[in-house]
């Protein structure tokens, strides 16, 4: 089945769109209370022709194989074609109030949840367009007709301004899901032993990332009780100042909760780098394998590994 | 003085253990400073725990005085243990820069004392 369209009302929250931001926008694109009054002397107008506009407007969309994939099937193209009426009608409401940007802005979140382009709504604008200005002059005297399609032009283009605002949110808000998605990803703390934590760093490291990997462990350490963080750098590409300084960073932060850092998975490209931008990180346990990181972390509980069995001296 | 009367300061074997659960501000700093060093001066006291669990926020002020207070004690003989700082406010302080370098730190009380404990017995026998 399909999911449920964003709901409109905290679309048009999320983007913030107020009867200020209405008002303004009205003025930008000139739409005055004698446009919506002569676009609803219009309305018999619009249920004449409702049938027709969106006969063609659906001949073009099924007629290129790129937007004809998006109706699959007779039933969703009757359905598209009944919303279709509807919004033309709409335009011919006389309205422009929160509830129309509400319903406009639904339009384009639905378009960028089945993944229509805004390019191809675009278009599909222009096609209306034509049938307007080829109907509107066929109907009504030249002056009127002149005049009436200015009013539905401001309108539709308000509309096209309204779709594009949800595609862009929508698009940013799936932006949004995956970044977080990839920042849970970023610090996986794991449980060593009682009391010793480990951090598998993989990745480039960032300034945010830095700033969220410190906030994680400092949480993990007070969970755990734990008196040991090992971080584990083997997986970080590039190891800079910065990266350096986020380091020590750290590992100051977890010395005020009173646990201590262990650095390991130091290359020997690292260990150069490091010494040659000339960062002092001698307050830090650094080692060069994960392995050794543990077994200091263990003597630092004052445990140790020793052999199942003690060997013959 | 401040409305919610002196910091407690307990006797827990030869360590003091204060817990701080109210604003360190002013007054209550300077008391609270004093009120320490007098107790170490009195019962002779080699190691103190500074308890912050209670503290959602420590400034930089708040973490001079902590660290002052440790540096004091440290003239008169103790050894001083900061505990219970909460994460946020460790970030936030390594954020603004402070990093508190002279003060030890230990996850809880008992961890606090726990080192405090060793250290002495260390002492004790190797003197």
């Amino acid at each position: 089945m399909r999911r449920d369209p964003t709901p409109a009302r905290s679309l048009r929250t999320r983007l913030s769109f107020d009867e200020r931001e209405l008002q303004s926008r009205r003025n930008f694109f000139g739409i005055t209370d004698d446009d919506l009054a002569r676009l609803a002397r219009l309305e018999p107008f619009a249920h004449k022709h409702m049938d027709d506009v969106v006969e063609e407007f659906y001949a073009l969309l099924l007629g290129h194989p790129e937007t004809k994939r998006f109706f699959p099937d007779d039933a969703t193209v009757r359905r598209v074609k009944r919303l279709q009426r509807e919004y033309f009608v709409a335009l011919f409401a006389g309205r422009c109030d929160l509830e129309y940007v509400e319903n406009r802005l639904r339009v384009g979140a639905v378009h960028e949840q089945i993944g229509m382009a805004p390019r191809w709504y675009i278009g599909a604008y222009r096609k209306y367009l034509s049938q307007l200005i080829e109907r509107m002059t066929g109907d009504l005297g030249h002056a009127d007709a002149t005049a009436a399609y200015e009013s539905a032009l401001k309108l539709v283009m308000f509309d096209m301004s309204l779709a594009i605002d949800a595609y862009i949110a929508a698009n940013l808000e799936t932006l949004g899901r995956h970044q977080a998605a990839i920042r849970e990803l970023s610090t996986p703390v794991i449980k060593v032993q009682d009391r010793i934590l480990l951090l598998p760093l993989i990745g480039a490291i960032d300034s945010q990332r830095a700033q969220q990997v410190m906030e994680t462990v400092l949480l993990r350490v007070i969970e755990e009780k734990a008196k040991v963080m090992i971080i584990d750098i083997a997986g970080v590409p590039v190891v800079d100042t910065k990266v350096a300084d986020h380091l020590m960073k750290t590992t100051a932060a977890m010395r005020l909760v009173g646990a201590q850092t262990i650095l390991t998975g130091i290359s020997a490209q690292v260990a150069r780098t490091i010494i040659q931008l000339g960062v002092d990180i001698s307050s830090m346990h650094t080692l060069a394998r994960l392995q050794d990181g543990i077994e200091l972390a263990l003597s630092m509980l004052g445990l140790q590994i020793l052999p199942a069995k003690e060997p013959n001296p | 003085m401040s409305a919610h009367g002196p910091i407690p300061i307990l006797r827990v074997g030869s360590n003091l253990l204060t817990t701080i659960h109210i604003d360190l501000h002013d007054t209550v700093a300077e008391a609270f400073q004093q009120d320490v060093l007098l107790s170490i001066e009195r019962t002779g006291a080699t190691g103190l725990v500074i308890d912050i669990t209670g503290l959602d926020e420590v400034d930089t002020y708040v973490a001079r005085i902590l660290a002052d207070t440790g540096r004091m004690a440290k003239l008169m003989g103790a050894q001083t243990v900061v505990v219970g700082m909460r994460p946020e406010v460790a970030a936030t302080l390594i954020r603004m820069g402070y990093l508190m370098e002279g003060v030890e730190t230990a996850l809880d009380v008992d961890e606090g004392l726990a080192l405090l404990i060793d250290r002495q017995n260390k002492k004790r026998r190797g003197t």
